[in-house]
């Protein structure tokens, strides 16, 4: 009678993988989004003194 | 920047809570495979990112046409959010489908048409950021994108059946156990993990679809405002 | 009758064509240079791959297609750079001409660059590997795997002809997009040399032609958006 492998290292590995890429891309967006905000304020400020 | 809508805010926590209910279902609640042990649980992320990449890849030939007929200029934020979300998904993907092969098949990469047709759907968006990228003016580079990603959107398909016709010369006992996974007999517990996963990557998609064109929104002000003051 | 200097959709082609084909002729500049680019790749793949008889029924298509692809990307690189940096893209954009016009133009010119590389590979692969390539049905696929290709590549190279990772950024773009034409046209040109039934034929024959008018169609509608100053 077969048993059912141990393919949880892989299921670990698999899983990792989702939420490291997923945490890397919304830390990505996160600083993207922080910078242009600041971006915008240094602009906003430079019109507003034209 | 107009502030987060309050919709979106929900949602974000919305999106948050159901990653983990799904996270459940998959890890604990669904029994474990006969067959492949444990490494099976991947396969509801698998498709759950699939089915994500998959719909911003079609969702981005159509907001191309959208640019092209209106050439507002709108319709390229959107297509450029839903060409890098599917990137993100579509890579993962394509590295769960790899993962999953290896204890299964003993290989970490299978030639067969849906993994394959993958890897080329991947390489043409990423191609589609290098095209944007060596394009400086704004209104070419909106251009040029949405023609891409018309003519990527259109391929894709076609490839899957170029490599579909590929398969059948080639005997291969990993196409035999492709065979098997493709009529993988999912018992109850499953199935409801299954479907609450695409549920939960369809909302995760939207959350992160619209969070995505809001950033896109931010740089369109930041550039015109550069232009206007620099 | 209306007096207009608008030359037909056809004789503006035509001009395209003729103008493409005679500086090349003068200066033979590309054509050379995609020949000699041809027969370095199959020298190469004598090196990198076992071509004995039995592996070569199998894999003559693909070298010969892996050829044409990369001789292919020479030529539309090269014919557009042509253009821009002389300058005459801007000059035939200024002339009374339907833009789709310049767009088949340069399709043809490129494709007719292309079968001139083919008629120069195809004898020297078979005499090299003793190989019989003069099958009807070889030189169909290669028609049809042409067309899709130049097409495509075409509508590419214009666009990456204007970013700034030029020459780099064309086979990037094109080989993804190109992958059913190259698949098919293996397939097919497989199946032809090595004499097998229509019926296994037909189904990679039939993905080529529906490649080649979808994206011929879709090339049509789209020119305009990619050769625009």
């Amino acid at each position: 009678m077969e048993s059912t492998p141990d393919t949880s290292q892989y299921l670990i590995l698999g899983y990792a993988v989702f939420f490291i890429v997923s945490a890397i891309y919304l830390v990505s967006l996160y600083v993207r989004n922080r910078s242009l905000q600041r971006d915008l304020e240094t602009l906003e400020g430079l019109d507003a003194e034209k | 920047m107009t502030p987060k809508p309050v919709l979106l805010k929900i949602l974000d926590y919305l999106s948050i809570v159901l990653l983990a209910v799904a996270t459940y279902l998959a890890l604990v609640y669904a029994p474990t495979e006969a067959v492949m042990g444990d490494v099976q649980r991947v396969f509801y992320f698998h498709i759950g990112t699939a089915w994500v990449g998959l719909l911003g890849f079609v969702f981005a030939a159509g907001l191309g046409i959208a640019y092209l007929v209106t050439k507002d200029m709108k319709w390229d934020i959107v297509e450029v959010a839903a060409v890098e979300i599917s990137v993100v998904f579509f890579f993962i993907t394509i590295v769960l489908g790899s993962v999953w092969a290896r204890p299964a098949w003993n290989t970490w990469w299978t030639w067969d048409p849906r993994l394959t047709t993958a890897a080329v759907t991947e390489l043409i968006y990423v191609a589609y950021f290098m095209l944007r990228a060596g394009i400086d003016d704004p209104e070419r580079r909106a251009r040029f994108g949405a023609v891409y990603a018309l003519l990527g959107g259109l391929s894709a398909p076609l490839t899957f059946m170029a490599i579909r016709l590929f398969r059948s010369i080639h005997p291969v006992v990993i196409g035999a156990a492709n065979e098997n996974q493709d009529k993988m007999n999912m018992t109850g517990d499953m199935r409801v993990a299954f479907f609450f996963a695409l549920f939960t990557f369809t909302v995760i998609f939207i959350d992160m679809f619209w969070n995505r064109i809001r950033l896109g929104q931010l740089q369109d002000k930041v550039e015109q405002l550069k232009l206007k003051v620099m | 009758m209306p007096t207009t200097s608008h030359p037909s959709f056809i004789h503006a082609t035509l001009a395209v064509v003729r103008k493409d084909l005679t500086a090349e002729f003068r200066s033979r500049e590309l054509l050379s240079a995609m020949l000699v680019f041809s027969l370095l790749v199959i020298l190469i793949f004598n090196f990198a791959l076992e071509l004995n008889v039995k592996e070569r029924q199998s894999v003559t298509a693909g070298v010969l297609w892996t050829t044409f692809a990369f001789a292919g990307t020479l030529g539309l690189n090269r014919s557009m750079a042509v253009e821009k940096d002389r300058g005459c893209l801007d000059g035939l954009l200024l002339a009374p001409v339907d833009r789709a016009a310049i767009y088949f133009g340069k399709v043809i010119s490129n494709l007719a660059f292309m079968f001139m590389v083919e008629a120069f590979v195809l004898p020297i692969y078979a005499a090299l590997y003793n190989v019989n390539l003069f099958h009807p049905g070889l030189l169909l696929v290669i028609l049809l795997g042409s067309i899709g290709y130049t097409t495509v590549g075409t509508l590419l190279a214009s666009m990456t002809v204007q970013a700034r990772t030029r020459d780099v950024l064309l086979p990037i773009l094109l080989f993804p997009v190109a992958i059913p034409v190259l698949l098919s046209a293996v397939k097919a040109s497989t199946g032809f040399l090595n004499g097998a039934d229509m019926a296994e034929i037909w189904p990679p024959l039939n993905l080529l032609i529906v490649y080649d008018l979808i994206f011929t169609a879709v090339a049509f509608m789209v020119f305009d958006n990619v050769v625009e100053e």
